[in-house]
């Protein structure tokens, strides 16, 4: 495994140092890149310092309140940039390591969120009355005006 | 298969209804390079790609499409709830208004329904995987003219995260693209299609 990079070169990639004629090439992140904490991950739209490219300056800077909701949705999107990172990068243990931390976490999450609001999924079970139909929809300003 | 899950990946709360904002804002819904196409073209291709890293990827980038699907259908949703008649009236909406009242409905900006046309499966993987590329690219910049056009934080914390994720996007693409190669005739890797002569 590659050592970490120098802060100043992580927005740089690995090419080959030769390549064949007529083909497409986008550098390779190199392993264990310099990672964004989860919040501000979230907000940025991803994990990686590297790839934040915005456009015009429009940094997005806002502050997502802590709710239980926004918790998930952090770990979910930690999860979810991880996958698609050990994808290309299946070797990179450090990643794995921290892409199991976060399913562990979300696990946890999930059961406290589903108590609280009711369930994600139909696979969750409950007992007592039907509670698919009882929370505002994900994407009604209602469900949303907490965040 | 595909199960529901009753949450978006980023929170959508707009305070503020604008409905002329909602008229161009549809066209990542279902335009030429918006979320309902980019679902279904990496759902799709991924059919005949050749090796794990890319089934894995494009099954991975597609789903997280459709939830993107779901995010700016309720920035549209959300634009256009409570709205009085005089809203409308002389507003750049009434055209689709009058087409869909404020129901969510899969067509570009300038009106044409979502058409098949704008994908593309070629079952070829070098050739998807470089249409992938361009997918990505022509929908950031299409979030690009929407920053340009809006100037409701609201909407533009949600277009800047969606925005982001097109960069990301690309990125892991392109790296599909070289993991493919290493597989291939290093001399050629045109020599063939994997997916059909492997």
């Amino acid at each position: 495994m590659e050592k970490r990079q120098s802060m100043e070169r992580y927005s740089e990639g690995r090419l080959p140092a030769m390549a064949p004629l007529a083909n497409p090439y986008v550098p390779f992140q190199l392993e264990n890149p310099p990672r964004y904490e989860a919040s501000k991950a979230l907000v940025r739209g991803t994990l990686f310092p590297g790839l934040d490219l915005p456009l015009l300056g429009m940094v997005n800077k806002n502050e997502l309140p802590v709710t239980p909701l926004t918790q998930l949705q952090t770990m979910a999107f930690m999860i979810q940039e991880l996958a698609l990172y050990l994808d290309t990068h299946r070797d990179d243990m450090e990643a794995l390591e921290v892409y199991r931390s976060y399913q562990k976490m979300y696990q946890d999450a999930k059961k406290e969120y589903e108590k609280n609001c009711g369930p994600l999924t139909h696979m969750t079970h409950n007992e007592g009355p039907y509670r698919w139909l009882d929370e505002p929809w994900p994407w009604e300003y209602a469900k949303n005006r907490e965040v | 298969m595909f199960i529901y899950d009753k949450k978006l990946q980023y929170p959508v709360k707009i305070d503020k209804p604008n409905p002329k904002l909602a008229s161009v804002i549809i066209s990542q819904y279902g335009g030429p390079d918006g979320e309902l196409g980019a679902s279904l073209r990496y759902l799709s291709q991924r059919y005949s790609m050749p090796f794990d890293e890319l089934k894995g990827l494009l099954t991975d980038i597609g789903t997280e499409e459709l939830g993107h699907l779901e995010m700016v259908g309720a920035i549209v949703h959300q634009l256009t709830r409570n709205l009085k008649d005089s809203q409308i009236q002389d507003s750049a909406f009434a055209p689709y208004f009058v087409d869909h009242t404020t129901g969510v409905y899969p067509q570009f900006a300038s009106g044409t329904p979502w058409n098949a046309a704008t994908i593309a499966v070629k079952g070829d993987p070098i050739a998807d995987l470089t249409e992938d590329l361009a997918a990505e690219q022509k929908a950031r910049v299409t979030y690009d003219n929407i920053l340009r056009l809006s100037d409701d934080p609201d909407v533009n914390n949600v277009i800047k995260f969606l925005r982001e994720r097109e960069i990301v996007h690309f990125q892991r693409f392109g790296e599909a693209l070289q993991l493919l190669r290493e597989k291939l005739n290093q001399k050629n890797v045109y020599y063939m299609n994997p997916s059909f002569d492997m």
